[in-house]
C-alpha cells in the first residue's frame, strides 16, 4: 500500500526531460504574458496618439524621436504612427500565436506526467 | 572500444557536464545506486544537493540581472539609431530640424539643427566622441547586433541553468522519498519480526 510520500515510481531520463521541458514552457508562458501586456499598452498608447492627432488642428506636431520632441508636419506624424501600429500589431499576433502553442504543449506534457506519476507530481500554478 | 562504448552509455543518461562555468546536474538513474556510488548517507546527499541548488540560484540571479541590463540597453540603442536616421534624412532637404529638448526636469528649450554633418556619441566612462552620421550609424548598428547576440547567449545560459535546477529539485525529492520508503520498510520488517 503506498502513501503519497513513499512513491515507488522510478523517474527515467525521459521523464526528467519532460519535467524540464514543462518548466521551460511554464517560464516562457509567464514571459509571454508580460510581453503581451506591454505590447497591448503600446498599442493603446498609439491608438490614443492617433486619436489626438485627428482632433488637433495644428500643422506641426511635437513627435518624440529619441529623447527630444522634434517638430514634424502632421502628415508625416500620421504615417509614422500608422507604421508603428503595424509593427506592434504584427508583434502581438506573433506573441499570441506563440502563447497558444506553449499552452498546448504544456497540456500535452501534463497529460503524460500526470498519467505516469498521478498524485506524486504537482504541475499546477501555486 | 570498451571505453568509447561506456562513454556513449554515460552521455545517454547524463546531461552536458557544464556550460560556461555552470556545473551540470547529474541525473540519477537509481537512488540506491547513487547513494552507494557516492558513499553518502541520505542526509549528506540531501545537504550536498541543497547546497548545489543554492549555488544555482545565485548564478540565476546574476544572469537575470545581466539580462535586465541588456534588455534596457537595446531600446536605447534603437532610439539613437532613430535619431541619426532622422538627422541623415533631414540633411538633403536643406530644412532645419527643430526640436524641443529637456534642459532640466520639466523645462524644455528649442533647438535648431541644420545640416548635421556629425553627431557625438556617448561611449561611457565620461567619454564622448564625434562621428560622421554614417560612422555613427555603423557603430550603433554594431553595438545593437552585439547586444542582441549577447542576449541570445544569456537566454540559452538561463535555460540550461533552469534545467539543472529542475533536475536537482527532482533528485532531492526522490532521495527524500526513497529514504521515507526505506524507513517504512524497516519499520514493517521490525513489526513483522515482533509478531512472528
Amino acid at each position: 500500500m503506498q502513501q503519497g510520500g513513499g512513491s515507488d515510481k522510478e523517474v527515467t531520463w525521459e521523464d526528467q526531460q519532460n519535467i524540464n521541458n514543462f518548466g521551460r514552457l511554464n517560464n516562457r508562458l509567464h514571459e509571454l504574458e508580460d510581453e503581451i501586456k506591454i505590447a497591448k499598452e503600446t498599442n493603446d498608447n498609439l491608438e490614443d496618439a492617433s486619436n489626438e492627432l485627428i482632433l488637433t488642428d495644428e500643422e506641426v506636431v511635437r513627435f518624440q524621436i529619441g529623447e527630444v520632441f522634434a517638430h514634424v508636419p502632421r502628415d508625416e506624424v500620421e504615417t509614422r504612427i500608422e507604421q508603428m501600429k503595424e509593427v506592434t500589431s504584427k508583434n502581438m499576433e506573433k506573441l499570441d500565436e506563440e502563447k497558444e502553442f506553449v499552452v498546448a504543449q504544456m497540456a500535452k506534457l501534463k497529460k503524460i506526467l500526470y498519467g505516469k506519476f498521478g498524485d506524486s507530481i504537482n504541475l499546477e500554478e501555486n | 572500444m570498451a571505453s568509447s562504448s561506456s562513454t556513449a552509455v554515460a552521455t545517454a543518461t547524463e546531461t552536458t557536464t557544464e556550460r560556461r562555468g555552470i556545473p551540470g546536474a547529474q541525473f540519477v538513474e537509481d537512488v540506491e545506486t547513487y547513494l552507494n556510488q557516492s558513499g553518502l548517507d541520505v542526509n549528506s546527499a540531501l545537504s550536498f544537493l541543497q547546497e548545489r541548488l543554492q549555488q544555482y540560484k545565485l548564478v540565476e540571479m546574476k544572469l537575470l540581472a545581466q539580462q535586465r541590463d541588456l534588455q534596457a540597453k537595446i531600446p536605447d540603442i534603437e532610439k539613437c539609431l532613430d535619431v541619426v536616421a532622422t538627422l541623415q534624412a533631414k540633411k538633403g532637404t536643406g530644412e532645419p530640424l527643430i526640436a524641443d529638448f529637456e534642459v532640466s526636469e520639466g523645462i524644455y528649450s528649442q533647438a535648431r539643427i541644420e545640416d548635421a554633418e556629425s553627431v557625438c556619441l556617448w561611449l561611457g566612462a565620461n567619454v564622448m566622441l564625434e562621428y560622421s552620421c554614417e560612422e555613427a550609424n555603423d557603430l550603433l548598428q554594431k553595438n545593437l547586433d552585439n547586444a542582441k547576440a549577447s542576449l541570445e547567449v544569456l537566454v540559452a545560459d538561463l535555460l540550461f541553468l533552469r534545467d539543472q535546477v529542475t533536475i536537482t529539485q527532482v533528485t532531492i525529492a526522490r532521495v527524500y522519498n526513497w529514504d521515507v520508503h526505506q524507513k517504512r520498510r524497516m519499520r514493517e520488517a521490525v513489526t513483522a519480526e515482533k509478531d512472528s
